[in-house]
């Protein structure tokens, strides 16, 4: 049985600590899934505000699904290739991919499975709180952009709730472009 | 005292692991300035004793092995530590 002395103890902990001191968890946020879904959630809103005015066909509707089928896929694949690119993944990481997907993932069953409670406007108002919240919560973790991102997303949809009806739609819309899409393509600008 | 984390490189590597999900071997002889041999042999005991977790995968064609700590390493390593504590509180 091997032995250890008060000085290879000490030397032990020292070394446990410096390397819990070293490896501080870094949260990587992915600017590529922020471009994609806050493009995709400004289309959608604007896309019903247009076609509830009468502006543009109502079949324009079905581009709906496809969108957002391609957004999933595309997260999918590109999170399935983040992953296994990575030499590190934190627990932190691990959490911030589950705070992602569930936040999203209940904004996209709301919207498509309670758009009885959640008629029009709603739906989109669903997203931008679903988008806040993700934003929120990489601010938390010491992202000054995600901070402002998210201020913006939130104030957006303070600024669409005292909006003329015909507006709200293109209001929530700009937060979903200036806050989500904007935070993920200056993420893109800083990893470059 | 857990004979298995007296090895200087081991606790090292549990140590590595405790804030990580995934840590890529080559991170890991980075981290700890070891040889690939030398972090290899005592990788296999970690898994082995199921303190450590280990997945091979192909990253761009390439073959890539990542490790994560197990409940078991962590309640293990949390409990060695305590034990390396008191020898130096009794000591002193």
């Amino acid at each position: 049985m091997e032995r250890i002395d008060a000085a290879q103890a000490r030397d032990h902990i020292e070394m446990v600590d410096r390397i819990l001191a070293e490896s501080p968890p870094r949260l990587c946020s992915g600017g590529e899934y922020f471009v994609a879904w806050g493009i995709a959630s400004a289309y959608l809103t604007v896309l019903f505000q247009l076609v509830d005015r009468g502006l543009v066909a109502a079949s324009a509707v079905w581009s709906a699904p496809v969108v957002l089928g391609a957004c999933v896929v595309f997260s999918i694949v590109r999170g399935r290739l983040t992953r296994r690119a990575l030499a590190r993944t934190s627990l932190v990481q691990r959490e911030f991919f589950n705070v992602l997907w569930l936040t999203l993932g209940l904004a996209f069953i709301v919207d498509v499975a309670a758009f009885r409670i959640f008629p029009g406007i709603a739906g989109a108002a669903i997203w931008s709180v679903a988008e806040a919240i993700v934003l929120l919560y990489i601010g938390m973790h010491g992202n000054r952009r995600a901070q402002i991102a998210g201020i913006l997303v939130v104030v957006s949809l303070i600024v669409a709730n005292f909006a003329q009806l015909g507006i709200t739609a293109y209001v929530l819309a700009a937060g979903m472009l200036a806050g989500y899409a904007g935070f993920g393509a200056s993420e893109l600008l800083a990893r470059d | 005292m857990d004979e298995l984390l007296l090895s200087k490189v081991r606790l090292g590597v549990v140590a590595e692991l405790l804030n990580f999900d995934w840590v890529a071997f080559s991170e890991l002889a980075r981290a700890l300035e070891v040889s690939n041999g030398n972090l290899g042999a005592h990788l296999i005991k970690l898994v082995d004793a199921g303190y450590v977790e280990e997945e091979k995968s192909f990253v761009n064609r390439r073959p890539q092995t990542r490790y994560r700590l197990t409940t078991r390493g962590r309640d293990a390593f949390a409990a060695h530590v305590s034990r390396l504590q008191a020898l130096l509180k009794a000591a002193t």
